[in-house]
């Protein structure tokens, strides 16, 4: 055996460090990710929570401006 | 990378006295009848690096790790138990110990050694027999899990398993929101108000401007907050209650167009559900099996981890070969768990139905809290409205049954899909009958569908975002979970092809010539999904895999063994060292003595730790690995110590080097006796001396004067030149060999300078019957039928011998 072989936590790495590279992605969401990943805290329900917020920050109603702007 | 100087134990399982193993980097073959406690060592090997012991981690025993029988039990509740390794980089070195009270602790608590041993759970150290054969015979999903354990895959399986089921969660919960019906409901309202459909700001405020013309405000509504100017100069606080009624019925109109839109989707639901639930039931017997599962798992976990140690079934008691049964319970626990499978996707497909439920649930819910509701004059339309809540309760009441229950019909409990229509149907002519109500008063009919459209579309803006986000959020997970996937399979095909290529030549190597060839580890897929690993190979040049079903059991344990060093060589980073404990047993001859080869030629960079009670195997493969400098030991038991060490023949013949440097006379008397057994022993079984039948273990007990009288007298009738060289008579008469069994303790006082020079011909003696140079001794497996001579290995030492 000899270094070609990666370990575990080698494939883990590369992947959260070239996650970004993945076209087509939505950026908020693997930002997300990214930060749970190197907060430790990527569970399940960590992964829930953090997609519920950002879903419901998109969908939070923008204050209209005076001028008629939406 | 670390070796092993000493290993120190006291008060640990079976060792009750200090038991100390010198190896200084060495690697050792150790020998011990079972019960002589070998195993000692290696339990407190294992607690030593992972904390715990495995098969001693049960119920039966105690749940902590192991730790309640790990003290010697003869041990002084004063005093603390522990093992104490050395190592070549003495900042590693520890002892860890365990109180009375089973509190551990470590005397190094450096980071170097913290490290040093959270490295050790990723590496491969200890191999016990009962473990030799678990992955080989273990079921194709238990192979790659355990695969995936040591080579630390476990947590790259566990990410993956995230990606998947968040993507698929998502989509799970885009197709319950159903958000197409829930658009087209809003939608249909700005149509019913405006005329149009408003799919973006430019059609929303054509229609507005269309709809406000009449009233010539001189406003031309260019945005929503235009909208909202136009509605506050209309609006009349006098039409209030009209425009609550209408509210009231648009409200009730939406929650039942979506309902009405969602009705096929519930039914879909249902179907799948009751399909999948139905086939599962068809197979009665299978699905009462599966409450087994628990059973049969835990019964494997008994047998692997050796709580019943022979070959026999726990349960009924019957004999039946352990391997065979941990192979049953493989097959059954894997179809069970196939099923088991099924039983999950009946469960999803429950929780689906109560999905694509539960939504329209809670809107009916929040409109039957309604104040109009309490009206009595809206008391028919409550009424329906709750017919449609039962009707949506029968759904998720079904969901909830178990296997053993029926279900309703399909079609029985399908929603009334054209009754629902037609109350759609009523609540638009009762919106559009209110709203025109005062047909004479334009600004409020203006007002009310102007209200009602910009709400709507403020709506469907929402509706619509929030299905973009879920449908980024679910396209992300997918494209994430291709790419993690991609590098997951990249990284276990390279590490099985490396891995596969070291078991196949540690195997080819054990078992030459034997037409087994080519072994591999398959990764197995469905549905594109990892779902096992196989070991294959060629036999005749012909594929077979599973293993267990063509080889013998000697050669699926050395398919375990070739499995384990292979691990040792891609994992052991920090540790230059690991144990083999009785890892031999079911070897034949040529196996036990190419694995030994193996060892000392393939790993000759390790340090091995051998342990065998197997004399034949001890006594095979002891010249072998001594000529490569490993160490060679025997356990003993005893009652007042437990396990130790029985000194060995260059031990005591260090020990005498020693006291004559020394001039310590003291016990050097009895060594030089003991010594002259040993060797005089080996002397008699080489030359074919017989000395009296003896049974069993008494036959080792044989004394120094029985044995040379024993050699002397064959040396009478083969050889006259051996004989006079030996000159045995010389030896027997000296004081330490005058004796018998039971005198064989007592020592005498000699001084220093008789001892000496009895050591000399001791020593003379031994050296007309061993050869140094090639470290044999005279034998008849060297005899020369030609010259009717008896030889050492190399011949430098012959005489002749009469046969």
């Amino acid at each position: 055996m000899d270094n070609k072989i990666k370990s575990g936590k080698d494939v883990i790495n590369e992947f959260f460090a070239e996650i970004l590279n993945v076209e087509g992605t939505d950026e908020n969401t693997v930002n997300k990710l990214i930060e749970l990943y190197g907060d430790n805290k990527f569970t399940d329900s960590n992964i829930q929570n953090a997609l519920e917020e950002l879903k419901q920050e998109a969908i939070k109603p923008k204050k209209i401006k005076e001028d008629g702007e939406n | 990378m670390a070796k092993i100087k000493a290993i120190k134990i006291n008060g640990l399982r079976g060792v009750r006295e200090p038991l100390t193993l010198d190896l200084n980097k060495k690697s050792i073959l150790v020998y011990g009848d079972n019960g002589t406690g070998k195993s000692s060592v290696t339990d407190s090997f294992e607690w030593f690096f992972y904390d715990k012991i495995e098969h001693l981690s049960n119920e039966e025993i105690g749940r902590r790790k192991g730790r309640d029988a790990l003290r010697n039990i003869f041990i002084p509740e004063t005093e603390d138990s522990f093992i104490e390794l050395t190592f070549d980089e003495s900042k590693l070195d520890s002892k860890k110990s365990i109180d009375s009270s089973l509190k551990s602790f470590n005397s190094n608590e450096t980071d170097d050694f913290k490290k040093f041993i959270a490295s050790s759970f990723s590496e491969r150290l200890i191999l016990r027999y009962r473990d030799l054969v678990q992955f080989i015979i273990a079921g194709k999903t238990d192979k790659l899990k355990e695969l995936q354990n040591i080579i630390g895959f476990s947590e790259v399986q566990n990410i993956r398993d995230l990606l998947k089921r968040n993507g698929a969660r998502i989509a799970r919960n885009i197709k319950s929101a159903n958000y197409d019906n829930l658009k087209n409901v809003q939608q249909s309202t700005i149509l019913e108000n405006l005329g149009q459909n408003a799919y973006t700001d430019e059609q929303l405020f054509d229609g507005a401007n269309e709809l406000v013309k009449p009233l010539k405000l001189g406003i031309e509504i260019k945005s929503r907050q235009d909208i909202n100017i136009v509605l506050k100069k209309i609006e009349s606080k006098e039409d209030s209650e009209l425009l609550n009624q209408i509210n009231f019925y648009t409200k009730i109109k939406e929650s039942v167009a979506q309902i009405e839109g969602n009705v096929d989707n519930i039914y879909n639901s249902y179907s799948t559900f009751y399909d999948s639930f139905n086939a599962l039931k068809k197979a009665p017997e299978k699905v009462k099996n599966l409450q087994l599962l628990s059973l049969l798992q835990e019964g494997k976990s008994v047998l692997t981890k050796d709580v019943v140690e022979d070959d026999y079934c726990p349960l009924c008691l019957q004999e039946k070969s352990k391997i065979d049964l941990i192979q049953d319970l493989n097959l059954r626990i894997e179809e069970l768990e196939l099923l088991n499978k099924e039983k999950e996707q009946v469960d999803n497909n429950s929780k689906d139905l109560q999905n694509s439920i539960k939504p329209n649930i809670s809107a009916i819910e929040g409109l039957l809290t309604e104040k109009l509701f309490e009206k009595e004059e809206y008391s028919k339309l409550k009424e329906t409205v709750e017919e449609i809540k039962i009707s949506l309760n029968n759904h998720l009441d079904e969901s909830k049954k178990e296997l053993t229950e029926k279900l309703a019909d399909k079609e029985k409990i399908k929603l009334d899909k054209k009754g629902v229509e037609e109350l759609t149907s009523e609540l638009v002519k009762t919106i559009k009958k209110l709203t025109e109500s005062k047909e004479a008063n334009l600004k409020f009919k203006t007002y009310t569908k102007l209200f009602q459209s910009a709400k709507a579309y403020v709506e469907y803006l929402k509706i619509e975002k929030e299905q973009n986000v879920l449908a980024n959020q679910q396209a992300t997970f997918e494209l994430l979970y291709e790419d993690f996937i991609k590098r997951q399979e990249e990284a276990l095909n390279v590490f099985l092809t490396m891995f596969s290529n070291d078991i196949n030549d540690f195997y080819t190597t054990m078992n030459p010539n034997e037409k087994v060839e080519d072994i591999k580890l398959v990764p197995l897929k469905k549905n594109d999904e990892l779902v096992g690993i196989t070991i294959e190979y060629s036999f005749f040049n012909e594929t077979h895999t599973p293993p267990i079903a063509y080889l013998s059991e000697s050669h699926i344990n050395c398919l375990g063994l070739s499995f384990f060093l292979a691990s040792v060589k891609a994992f052991n980073k920090e540790s230059k060292f690991f144990v083999l404990d009785d890892v031999i047993s079911s070897f034949d001859r040529s196996h036990r003595y190419r694995f030994a080869q193996l060892l000392t030629t393939r790993f000759s960079d390790y340090q091995v730790i051998l342990l065998t009670h197997e004399k034949e195997f001890f006594e095979l493969v002891s010249s072998e690995v001594k000529s490569k400098g490993w160490i060679l030991n025997n356990f003993k038991w005893t009652k007042d110590d437990g396990t130790g060490i029985e000194r060995g023949i260059a031990d005591i013949k260090d020990r005498i080097k020693k006291k004559i440097e020394d001039k310590n006379t003291d016990g050097l008397g009895n060594d030089i006796r003991v010594y002259t057994e040993r060797v005089m022993k080996r002397v008699a079984l080489e030359i074919e001396a017989k000395v009296a039948y003896r049974n069993n273990d008494i036959n080792e007990k044989r004394m120094a004067p029985e044995l040379l009288d024993a050699v002397q007298s064959k040396l009478t009738k083969a050889s006259k030149e051996l004989k006079e060289k030996a000159n045995i008579p010389k030896i027997k008469g000296m004081p330490m060999f005058i004796g018998n069994t039971t005198s064989h303790d007592n020592s005498f006082q000699e001084s220093i300078e008789d001892l000496e020079a009895i050591w000399e011909d001791v020593k003379g003696l031994i050296h007309n019957f061993y050869c140094s140079d090639c470290d044999k001794f005279l034998s008849f497996k060297f005899y020369d039928n030609v010259e009717n001579k008896i030889r050492c290995g190399c011949g430098s030492l012959k005489f002749d011998w009469k046969r």
